[in-house]
């Protein structure tokens, strides 16, 4: 439902901020020309990384357009900025996929032709081809795929071994008791300790499921050392041993260290459960916003979004480096960059994983967090 | 003389490398008041504080009530300080004010009390002000409050740091007259700080001036009125001329000889001449403006001086004339007249005796 | 008090608060009330939805996980306060008398430091508390066990945090005010018999206490707000007011739950502050009639 990527004062990368900043002055200065002479101005509502000038620029350019960045800072407020009204003012929105599908059922997003972007679909791994039911909703597509990973245990193979993490079973043994870190990244915590407690978050819950879910959380408290909203504490944690394992993240943690060459930790997802899979596929994806200035320039920024081109600077980014869905992109990558994505590890993470997806109990799941964490301590 | 309540020798004060005070000796009697005067920076207050033991000495001793105050804090120092800016504590009642010290000391509530009131009484101040705040009361009444809190605990010594350098002229005269007659009647010895000479005559014993850091002069006030140690005690306290002259010594006394003074005999006493003059040098004859006089045509003085009247100023009790006598300007005060004995332009004769003559230094 | 009833009486002076008025008007009395318009309505699939009800309130009232982490954010705040306003005055008596030397070099650093993003400094604490950092790294030198202090990701983490990034305040007002004390009050109190410790307790702090007093009003209300302290200091695991209504904004998306959080969090600071002034007010008029 939502990962907090850093609010923007804990961002990593705090650099664009600042840019931002110092063009927003230069802007007020009147120095840096305006772009009003495009032939058309486009709003596009997205996270960090997709505002690259890399990706922005040589798009303005061919398409005669001017495009206007609004950062999101957690995916639940983007939406709930544009469900209030701002639907009006936006094109393109590029977030996490539970809240392109969102779209649909709330009436601001304009569906796709799946055939007008078959060449497109055609450049995708099978797994995202058309029709692809996580970003569908009455059999209409809301938008296309971005970038994923998964969401597992993560290890520091000098401190444990990876079997150690084939289950998320050491997060309530008492010889890990303050060695656990949760990321405070919303619902994504809370999903893998359901899914550990036998329970499938994804579909509708009764109360009985939802107090399994409440203990499972109350047991991992009892583990955990901190609650951390911020990547780079986590990351540290991790590197020097303090943590061995941080709940809730997976590759969007570990891929920078391993780019960085920290190649002893990993991402992994736990075998099944009971016949429960018990790993997370998240997904970001792109979207039309309702009634786009010009919905055929609002289709181009989607293709440039999904082209291997620009997957590969959609996945190598300074905070995180993460998987694409353009299995074209794949040839572009270096070895290297692949080792560092743990690509050949990618289908057999998808294969043990749920699709993270809308989860109708997802309020009372938070409620439930809520409340652990406040008797906790 | 019984052994003196303020034994100051050979002091010294530096501030960083300036010398703000040099070989200060000084003594002060008990039950004395002693004014110290000077011109702004002339180390009066640096003394004061030393005395008061806000600052500490550079070199030389210091004994107070018999004991040596090396090393000794101010809040243990038999001295009690009046401030020239007052400094009531503007959070405490009057009473508080008053009752502080005795406070501090941890002396019975009732006794304090009765301390306040006598305090109270002996400063002229009503009883309904105990409760009051400072800054509810007049710059005249905060005096007799601060006056107050320094003496409830009877101190051997008290020292007042120019305490009525704010106030208007006449509450100031009237306030001198008490603090004269408060001294008469506590029997404490007052150490006064003030750059007003005529304030510290009125109510000194003594006179200590004081100019760039050293002691200049120190007598009682008409000694130094008549008999200033040199040109700047002479120049400082009250309208002064000083005239240029010749000083030849002759016999037991001394000959002069000035250009514009007319004596028929020139001559001073031993003791009309200041101890710095050498015989042979120049010096200045020191004449006070109310030593002179008009003459009538015919009448005869010891000296005399012709000039021409420039301006006249009517205060009161004197008129005051500047009077142009060759190329120097003479002062004079004669007794106020209803019919005005000279007026501006008016060539005139004035006199004087020779025993009011006194020469200093040139 | 005679001239502050008067001052109201001034229709000048009046006047002259108007672009006060309009301003404080403008920028907090309209968005509390619609903050408080807010708490009445309901969330329906992260939208807003204007139904008008006590459904909000009610949750509000009947989860007791609530009003925990509002105590907990509220006896945080005291103890932060108390700690803030008793370190602030001997640290600003001696800036302003025994270092007074260093005075403006101190106060340099101190300005270097608060002017400092507070990010960055809450991570410098991370680094220097953490099992492995700065600190334990120090003591083990010097012959403690290893990790001997665990303190990182606990509330006492939190409160050093909020101590250090809130004691400026105190430090400021507690100093300003000071500073403005007559020094011959203080030479005063000393030359009629006090000690140093004396004067500075009957002169320089009763003297002080409207700069104390300004500075814990200060710190009391910004450390209710405290947000990073208990996130990153803390470890998470203890979240305070911030980070619940933060919750209910965000993750949740429950902005009329979010208002209702927020306004609960003010009513306690107001009722707090005005807890806290009706003692001093009523402390200085006995002290008056006494």
């Amino acid at each position: 439902m939502k990962k907090t990527k850093g609010i923007p004062m804990f961002s990593p990368n705090r650099r664009t901020f600042l840019q931002g900043m110092g063009a927003a002055g230069l802007a007020g200065a009147g120095l840096v020309p305006g772009r009003a002479e495009a032939a058309t101005s486009m709003k596009f509502m997205c996270w960090e990384g997709y505002d690259s000038p890399a990706i922005i620029k040589p798009f303005e350019k061919a398409n005669d357009v001017s495009v206007s960045i609004d950062l999101i800072t957690d995916s639940p407020g983007g939406f709930a900025k544009l469900a209030a009204g701002a639907w009006r003012d936006f094109d393109v929105v590029a977030t996490d996929s539970p809240w392109v599908q969102r779209m649909g059922p709330a009436g601001i997003a304009e569906f796709l032709d799946d055939g007008e972007f078959a060449d497109v679909y055609e450049d995708f791994y099978p797994q995202f081809r058309a029709p692809f039911a996580p970003l569908e909703f009455e059999g209409k597509t809301t938008g296309l795929p971005t970038r994923w990973g998964w969401v597992g245990p993560t290890v520091n193979t000098k401190f444990d071994k990876l079997e150690t993490w084939r289950s998320y079973a050491p997060c309530f043994d008492p010889a890990y008791r303050d060695k656990i870190c949760v990321l405070d990244w919303g619902d994504w915590p809370i999903m893998p300790m359901a899914l550990y407690a036998g329970i499938d978050p994804y579909k509708e819950l009764d109360d009985k499921e939802l107090n399994e879910i409440r203990l499972v959380l109350r047991a991992l408290f009892k583990n955990t050392r901190a609650v951390v909203g911020d990547l780079s504490v986590a990351q540290k944690g991790l590197m020097d041993g303090s943590f061995r394992t941080l709940i809730g993240g997976g590759t969007y943690c570990t891929s920078a260290l391993r780019k960085d060459g920290q190649k002893d930790i990993m991402s992994i997802v736990p075998e099944p459960k009971d016949g429960l899979n018990q790993g997370i596929i998240w997904m970001e994806a792109g979207g039309v916003v309702k009634d786009p200035v010009d919905g055929a320039k609002a289709n181009a920024l989607l293709r440039t979004l999904t082209s291997p081109e620009v997957a590969v600077e959609l996945a190598w980014t300074e905070a995180t480096c993460n998987l694409v869905p353009s299995q074209k992109a794949e040839a572009l990558f270096t070895d290297e960059q692949k080792d560092v994505l743990q690509m050949d590890y990618m289908w057999e993470a998808w294969d043990k994983s749920h699709f993270h997806n809308v989860a109708p109990n997802m309020d009372q799941m938070l409620e439930i967090w809520s409340q652990e964490l406040a008797a906790a301590n | 003389m019984a052994s003196p309540i303020i034994q100051a020798t050979g002091i010294e004060k530096y501030y960083g490398t300036y010398r703000a005070l040099s070989n200060i000796t000084l003594s002060v009697a008990n039950g004395e008041f002693l004014a110290l005067v000077g011109p702004s920076g002339c180390g009066k207050t640096s003394l004061l504080k030393i005395l008061a033991g806000f600052e500490d000495l550079s070199g030389g001793s210091l004994i107070i009530d018999g004991q040596d105050m090396a090393g000794m804090p101010a809040s243990a120092r038999p001295t009690r300080m009046v401030f020239q800016k007052l400094a009531l504590f503007p959070h405490k009642t009057v009473a508080q004010n008053i009752g502080f010290p005795l406070h501090l000391a941890k002396r019975p509530k009732s006794e304090i009390d009765t301390a306040v009131r006598r305090m109270l009484e002996l400063m002229h101040l009503k009883e309904s002000y105990l409760n009051r705040y400072p800054h509810e009361l007049s710059g005249g009444e905060q005096q007799r409050v601060a006056l107050a809190r320094s003496m409830i605990s009877q101190p051997p010594v008290l020292l007042l740091d120019e305490p009525m350098s704010a106030l208007d002229a006449k509450l100031k005269k009237s306030l001198q007259a008490e603090l004269k007659h408060l001294h008469r009647h506590v029997g404490t010895s007052f150490v006064h700080v003030t750059h007003d000479l005529e304030e510290a005559m009125m109510l000194a014993d003594r006179i200590c001036v004081m100019r760039a850091g050293k002691i200049v002069q120190i007598g009682e006030p008409s000694e130094i009125y008549y008999r200033p140690a040199d040109a700047f005690v002479a120049g400082f306290i009250g309208d002064t001329n000083l005239l240029p002259a010749k000083i030849t010594r002759a016999g037991e006394g001394f000959e002069f000889s000035c250009d514009i003074l007319q004596c028929s005999a020139p001559r001073l006493g031993a003791d009309q001449v200041a101890a710095g003059v050498a015989a042979g040098a120049d010096a200045l004859l020191m004449i006070r403006p109310e030593m002179l006089r008009l003459l009538a045509p015919g009448e005869s003085a010891d000296c005399t001086l012709a000039g021409t009247v420039s301006e006249y100023f009517i205060r009161g009790a004197s008129i005051q004339y500047r009077i142009t006598v060759a190329d120097t300007e003479i002062v004079m005060d004669v007794p106020g007249t209803s019919v005005l004995p000279a007026k501006q332009g008016d060539a005139v004769q004035l006199g004087l005796s020779l025993s009011d003559l006194f020469a200093v230094e040139a | 008090m005679a001239e502050m009833q008067k001052s109201w009486r001034d229709g000048a002076l009046r006047l002259s608060t108007l672009p006060l008025l309009v301003l404080m008007g403008l920028f907090f009395v309209i968005p509390l009330i619609m903050t408080a318009l807010l708490s009445f309505q309901g969330t329906q699939y992260y939208r807003l939805v204007w139904t008008w009800d006590l459904n909000v309130w009610t949750d509000v009232f009947s989860q007791i996980h609530y009003w925990k982490i509002m105590w907990r954010t509220l006896t945080m705040a005291l103890v932060c306060t108390l700690l803030c306003t008793v370190l602030a005055i001997p640290i600003a008596y001696g800036m302003l008398h025994r270092l007074s030397r260093w005075s403006d070099q101190i106060t340099l650093l101190m300005v270097f430091a608060f002017l400092t993003d507070a990010v960055l400094k809450t991570f410098g604490w991370v680094l220097f508390l953490d099992r492995s950092g700065v600190l334990n790294g120090t003591l083990e030198s010097i012959g403690f066990p290893p990790a001997a202090v665990n303190v990182l990701f606990s509330p006492n983490a939190t409160m050093i945090g909020m101590v250090y990034n809130l004691l400026p305040y105190t430090i400021f007002t507690t100093a300003l005010s000071m500073a403005r004390i007559d020094r011959d009050l203080v030479l005063a109190a000393r030359d009629a018999g006090a000690t140093r410790l004396r004067a500075f307790v009957e002169v320089t702090l009763p003297l002080a206490k409207p700069g104390i007093w300004a500075g814990a009003v200060l710190v009391f209300v910004l450390s209710l707000g405290v947000f990073l302290e208990p996130k990153v200091m803390g470890g998470g695991t203890s979240p305070l007011a911030a980070e619940l209504i933060r919750q209910s904004f965000e993750t949740r998306v429950n902005w009329p739950l979010g208002a209702a959080l927020t306004l609960v969090l003010i009513v306690i600071g107001a009722a707090v502050l005005a807890v806290a002034g009706a003692l001093a007010f009523w402390q200085a008029r006995r002290g008056s009639n006494d």
